[in-house]
């Protein structure tokens, strides 16, 4: 889950937004590491061949500005194909990175820390900032960015009786107005049963998951109060999660009509565009808690580069590419991620106004859970997230808290 | 095992040969035997026997995935890796609890069932009176050639909630679960429906991180479609294996069995079961070790999930490995999986040849009368 | 053989009951094949018939944007190779095992046991370092010459030679023929069930393999259908659930392989009914 939430996040469902825009080139800047001509290695996760042709084309007119050739492979298994490269000694030069194989990479030390000394290094968004710095280093830059919002189907929300007054501002206008848009055969809201999804109420309700001291803290009471507000809706059957309504995803059930709301990420856009165009939606701000307190969660993935890559001053000068505000826009374009240059929010923003909630939102975002070696314990309380119709909400904590603290400890 | 089923060459060898020429032909015979089986040694010892010493080196080291294990920043951490798993009460423990109980289960109801359907779908498609057996032969087999991948995404179309299954059983007027996605137990399930109320001395102590109560839950009902998709897919794979043995008992003897006055039964359990012993041993052993490395259903379809109940240790070693990156408990639960695989391979011999000596004598007598 | 004997209801419960399990066994392909043609929406509504309303291909067009010949051909590849090396090795090793007496066979065989029953997905790291060392990472060789390496081949046709009789190859030991020629005339033909068996179960083991193959090539060009699909299911095909392209993608990795096996089913039932005749 946790990982294909991470290409998700990174590449947003391979809806076409518009055509590949032709890339402009980039500034040269310099840089610690030496730049030789030796070729690149460029490895990533595909969403589908918008993306494919999107960076095949980044790293073509790389080439032609830069005269370094860059070879691309798009991943059969990212993870177990970075993996390899690392055991081998070889890893690609460059790569998407997920926070949470960040903080295991991080860890090793086998990370080049560039993003630092690179000029553009206040330019992003402090939140993705924040995922991918280790013990005080930004390590490398964020790729691209994606937040939760309140999707809402406007057809069910007309039939249902519903003005755009209506939208829910907090938590108890947004149980009734799920009552209300409840009918046969289709529920009010749909969530995904994963912590990436269900942690903003945490947040929302004053609680925290990972605080800025980087410590743990799950069972707290207000994150029991929080989970329990859910249970309650999935007990009146106002809310769902995907499996309840035959779905593989919240974005399947939502499409589909299952659903009339679904908090969910950008990624979200994408797949709308490309498997359910019919649908009229709107994208609202996440509601907030019972005491005003505003929340979501940001996902990100980061351009990695090596220790070890044996052309650290080109492979940097490719990342600098990349990340320059005309290419972002262009990856935008291309599978509708959100450019991770704070700088860009305003271009990103006319370029699809429906869509600048999610921008709006990255100022208040908080990470998602990624610590080192997390994997299995997020594994755990996701499992136990899945059954919480059925369970107790301060023990689901209560586990989750044991098995994710004494890896906090170990990070930052 | 089954090589005591045949005479020894050394009795059939005329005896007027001279005792220096036997010698030389066993000389001969060993040096044949080494060449015969040198490729095959040679391709095992390569690709598998290095790679599993690497494998168990990294079990007992810190290695983090950066740079060859056997390079020299790796240090050994002794047994600490295994200590997380069999004593040390945690997350890692508790994974491999659920795995172990998980997989049992899966193997308890997969390796009976396959082993049985595959041997009465061999005998019945082997008997030439069997009309359209080409037919028959091809559709129980075809689940097997199908990649894991594509049967895979049959199953989730299958027996998604508003799937295939749940609409068949919607027609028949019963309500199909939520197959994917419900933990429960069918152990627990039942007793749930009798009344039973789990008792405390169960609830509150346990192995490995899991309650006794917890160890006798059952398969899930989720796990019940993994053992669907396992018996569904390997049984042809079987059949395969036992046709070559039962084309092998010659037709004189069944026939002189039926003339005899054997019946069906007594032919099977006389002269069928006897001579495909061999067979036999085989498809238990290979069932045995194919349900214990379960990965790549898990990995395709539940990812361990709902609550745990589909967790396998084989799934189990490579998440931790390959997304923990923490390839010591990795290649730790490989070796402990190893090890439970060796237990029920001797388990599994023992019995058998127990059940041996009685019928053995009765299995020989075909081949010695020529 | 039976059946002549038998009542005839009895046969006819027979043949009834094998048909409900042949029907078990075959419908889930038709829903496979059907339902690769349907809509989204079709798919979802109607599961239980494989009959489309509306006959659609995206699902097909939307597979024909890749390299489908290509990988096809790696595929046929190293499935070809895998296959008739594992006969070649696999009957030697194993008639040997079964027939020949020599020193530390027993050892060699517990070996192969054991060998077998460590869970293979932890040696994908160590079996690609070894890939690696011999230089034949991202070849052709690299895909094949790890997929040789084949315990479970080996014991196959270790059991299978110890339940013929050894009479025959005894005969012509006696007479003298040497020890491959004894093996290559005379036990091999023996054995042509149980090499058909291994035959169909190494090609569809390599065709159908998916981490061995990821773990020796990092070259497109080198893609099988299983890899190349899987970076298809990997992207596009994770989250949602699309029936009918996954079960298009199922349909395209399956028609190779079943044509090769409906080839073969015919050499199995010939050389079936004619076992032990030779």
């Amino acid at each position: 889950m946790k990982y294909s939430k991470a290409l998700l996040s990174a590449a947003a469902v391979g809806g076409m937004l518009a055509a590949v825009a032709a890339c402009s080139s980039g500034s040269t800047g310099s840089s610690a590491a030496k730049v030789s001509k030796a070729p690149l290695t460029l490895m990533f996760g595909s969403s589908g061949p918008a993306e494919t042709k999107a960076v095949d084309a980044a790293a073509s007119a790389f080439t032609k500005q830069s005269g370094i050739k860059v070879k691309v492979i798009a991943a059969s298994n990212l993870t177990q194909q970075l993996a390899q490269g690392f055991a081998a000694g070889h890893p690609p030069d460059v790569f998407y990175l997920d926070p949470g194989s960040f903080q295991n990479y991080a860890k090793d030390n086998a990370l080049y820390p560039y993003a630092q000394t690179l000029p553009n290094a206040g330019d992003f968004y402090p939140a993705l900032r924040a995922a991918f710095t280790y013990k005080g280093t930004f390590i490398c830059d964020p790729k691209d960015a994606s937040t939760l919002a309140l999707y809402i189907n406007t057809t069910d929300w007309r039939q249902a009786g519903l003005t755009s007054a209506d939208i829910p501002k907090n938590w108890s206008q947004l149980a009734a107005v799920s009552k209300k848009l409840t009918t046969h055969g289709r529920v009010g809201l749909v969530l995904d049963q994963s912590h990436s999804e269900l942690d903003e109420f945490l947040y929302q309700n004053g609680g925290t998951v990972v605080g800025s001291n980087g410590k743990v803290d799950l069972d707290s009471s207000q994150n029991v109060t929080a989970l329990a507000f859910l249970k309650k809706m999935l007990d009146e059957n106002i809310l769902k999660f995907p499996p309840a309504l035959s779905s593989g995803w919240s974005g399947q059930a939502f499409g589909e009509n299952k659903a009339a709301m679904d908090i969910v990420g950008n990624w979200m856009v994408g797949a709308m565009q490309a498997d359910y165009p019919k649908v009229h939606y709107q994208v609202a701000t996440i509601p907030s808690g019972p005491t005003g307190k505003t929340a979501t969660l940001s996902f990100t993935n980061c351009w990695g580069i090596p220790r070890s890559s044996a052309n650290l001053g080109g492979a940097v000068k490719f990342v600098k590419f990349l990340t320059t505000p005309q290419q972002q826009m262009a990856f935008s374009k291309a599978f509708g991620v959100i450019p991770s240059l704070a700088t860009l929010q305003g271009t990103w923003q006319s370029t699809f106004p429906n869509l600048a909630v999610h921008t709006k939102e990255l100022t208040y975002a908080h990470p998602d859970i990624a610590l080192p070696n997390d994997a299995q314990a997020l594994a755990a309380f996701d499992g136990s997230l899945a059954q919480l119709a059925t369970s107790n909400p301060a023990t689901i904590l209560a586990k989750a808290q044991d098995n994710l603290a004494p890896l906090a400890s170990q990070a930052r | 095992m089954a090589t005591r089923q045949l005479a020894p060459p050394e009795r059939r060898a005329p005896g007027t040969q001279g005792v220096r020429r036997r010698h030389r032909a066993r000389r001969r015979e060993a040096a044949a035997g080494w060449l015969f089986t040198a490729p095959a040694i040679v391709a095992l010892v390569v690709f598998l026997v290095v790679p599993i010493v690497m494998a168990a080196w990294v079990s007992v080291s810190d290695w983090s995935g950066i740079g060859s294990p056997i390079s020299g920043g790796v240090r050994t951490v002794g047994m600490a890796n295994y200590e997380a798993l069999l004593t040390q009460s945690g997350l890692a423990q508790q994974d491999l609890g659920l795995s172990i109980r998980d997989n049992l289960y899966y193997v308890l109801f997969v390796v009976p069932l396959q082993t049985a359907l595959a041997l009465a779908l061999a005998i019945v498609v082997s008997r030439k009176a069997l009309r359209g057996r080409g037919f028959f032969r091809t559709a129980f087999y075809f689940p097997s050639v199908t990649s894991s991948v594509a049967v895979s995404m049959i199953f989730l179309f299958l027996f998604a909630d508003t799937g295939v299954i749940n609409g068949a059983l919607g027609y028949l007027g019963v309500h199909g679960p939520s197959w994917f996605s419900d933990p429960n137990g069918l152990v627990h399930m039942i007793a749930s429906d009798a009344g039973i109320t789990p008792p405390s001395a169960l609830t509150s102590h346990g192995l490995l991180g899991v309650s006794w109560w917890d160890w006798l839950a059952g398969p899930s009902v989720a796990m019940v479609t993994l053992i669907v998709l396992a018996i569904w897919t390997t049984s042809g794979t079987f059949m395969l294996l036992f046709l070559p043995a039962l084309y092998s008992i010659s037709e004189q003897v069944e026939e002189a069995a039926i003339v005899d006055g054997a019946g069906a039964w007594t032919r099977f359990r006389r002269i069928t079961l006897p001579l495909i012993r061999p067979a036999l041993f085989l498809v238990l052993t290979l069932g045995l070790i194919g349900t214990w490395q379960v990965f790549d259903q898990v990995f395709l379809i539940t990812q361990g999930n709902p609550a745990g109940t589909t967790l396998t240790p084989a799934y189990l070693a490579y998440q931790v490995s390959f997304g923990d990156q923490q390839w010591g408990q990795g290649a730790a639960i490989a070796f402990i999986l190893f090890a439970i695989i060796v237990i029920f391979t001797v388990l599994q011999r023992l019995v058998l040849r127990e059940h041996d000596s009685p019928t053995q004598a009765r299995g020989r007598r075909p081949w010695s009368g020529g | 053989m039976a059946g002549r004997r038998k009542q005839p209801w009895l046969r006819a419960g027979l043949y009834l009951t094998l048909l409900i399990f042949a029907f078990l066994y075959i419908y889930p392909f038709l829903l496979e094949l059907g339902t690769s043609f349907k809509s989204e929406t079709d798919s979802v509504n109607n599961p239980v018939n494989p009959i489309p309303r509306n006959w659609v291909v995206s699902a097909f067009t939307t597979l024909g944007q890749q390299d489908f010949p290509r990988w096809f051909m790696n595929s046929v590849v190293v499935a070809v190779f895998v296959t008739a090396g594992r006969i070649l090795f696999d009957s030697m090793a194993g008639y040997a095992l079964a027939r020949l007496r020599f020193r530390g066979r027993s050892a060699v065989f517990a070996a192969i046991i054991a060998v077998m029953a460590v869970p293979g997905v932890v040696l994908l790291i160590p079996k690609f370092l070894v890939i690696r060392t011999l230089g034949i990472y991202d070849t052709y060789p690299g895909l094949i010459i790890p997929l040789l390496a084949d315990a479970t081949g080996v014991f196959i046709m270790k059991q299978f030679f110890e339940s013929i009789p050894a009479s025959i190859e005894e005969a012509a030991k006696i007479d003298g023929a040497g020890m491959f020629r004894v093996f290559w005339s005379v036990v091999l033909p023996m054995a042509r069930p149980a090499l058909m068996a291994l035959t169909i179960l190494s090609f569809q083991g390599s065709w159908n393999d998916f981490s061995d193959i990821l773990i020796a090539h990092e070259n497109p060009a080198l893609d099988t259908l299983t890899t190349g699909v899987g970076r298809l299911v990997s992207g596009q095909l994770g989250a949602a659930t699309q029936y009918p392209l996954k079960l298009a993608a199922a349909v395209a990795m399956t028609i190779p392989v079943a044509i090769v096996f409906f080839v073969f089913q015919k050499y199995i039932l010939r050389t079936g009914q004619g076992a032990l005749k030779e």
